[in-house]
């Protein structure tokens, strides 16, 4: 299977079980940074109406094999489901429920709907504010790196980057932001 | 007359690695939504069968079930490297 087929495969099960979906992880990042390969389909589920993630995880079984044990990341507590394709080459799915953390709630709140020429399908996707204080959360070496491309790809002038700023200030990552603002060349 | 190896000044390393860089935003910046995405798409496929060439190469496979095997290991290993720390299998109380 292509990639492409494994994030249609996702997007069906969200849409056949009712499910509002958000795609985020490297296909969000390089909606708005410089594009990149990537080893997973990343996933937000809102299952506020009570669908369990089960089901969605049981439409995608042919395809993909989940992990029994649900994780939950030590940040913020979501939780966390993995999978990965049944069939060669073996991409990873990761399918994350949508929680009680006001950042992801905005975030979830703001996405943005695209068609993709690909895919033939309607999907979301966060708006890049959303991408760079998430990026900036996190927190690794890869997501600064992720975070400061793209406010160098968006252009800060282009950015709201009073909501930036407000959720940084929130997260504590003010001073995370300020040097990945340093980071960008003179274009 | 050859040029000067940048990698014995660090300024002039860092020069070359901002122009690098700036290439690459202002490449990025030239693409429309849908050819990010193809990029995504094209770049993913394409290095997943370089891994599996790469793995079938190193350990001198010729049955390709054996060397996807070998790419699913190592990407679970790289997985475990990423996710250290990073989740657990319970809340705390």
């Amino acid at each position: 299977m292509t990639i492409e087929q494994i994030a249609a495969a996702v997007i069906d099960a969200c849409e056949q079980e009712g499910v509002d979906h958000m795609v985020t992880g490297a296909f969000a990042y390089s909606l708005y940074g410089i594009p990149r390969s990537t080893k997973d389909v990343d996933v937000v589920l809102s299952l506020v109406g009570g669908t369990p993630i089960e089901r969605v995880v049981s439409r995608l079984s042919d395809l993909i094999a989940f992990d029994e044990q649900i994780q939950f990341d030590t940040l913020t507590w979501g939780k966390r489901q993995v999978g990965t394709s049944l069939s060669e080459p073996p991409f990873k799915v990761e399918l994350f429920e949508l929680f009680e953390d006001p950042f992801v709630q905005a975030q979830f709140g703001r996405r943005r709907r695209l068609f993709s020429e690909q895919l033939q399908r309607t999907t979301w996707l966060p708006t890049p504010e959303d991408v760079v204080v998430q990026k900036l959360r996190w927190g690794r070496n890869k997501d600064l790196d992720d975070a400061r491309d793209v406010l160098a790809v968006q252009g800060p002038e282009t950015l709201d980057m009073a909501y930036i700023e407000n959720w940084c200030g929130q997260h504590g990552t003010t001073e995370r932001l300020n040097q990945a603002l340093a980071g960008i060349p003179p274009l | 007359m050859n040029n000067p190896n940048p990698h014995n000044t660090p300024g002039a390393l860092e020069a070359l690695q901002a122009d690098i860089y700036r290439e690459k935003i202002l490449r990025a910046r030239q693409l429309t939504v849908q050819q990010r995405l193809a990029d995504v798409f094209e770049l993913t496929n394409s290095v997943f069968a370089r891994m599996h060439e790469g793995a079938m190469w190193q350990l001198g496979l010729s049955d390709p079930g054996e060397g996807w095997k070998v790419v699913r290991q190592r990407l679970n290993r790289l997985q475990k490297v990423h996710d250290e720390g990073r989740f657990v299998s319970q809340r705390p109380g």
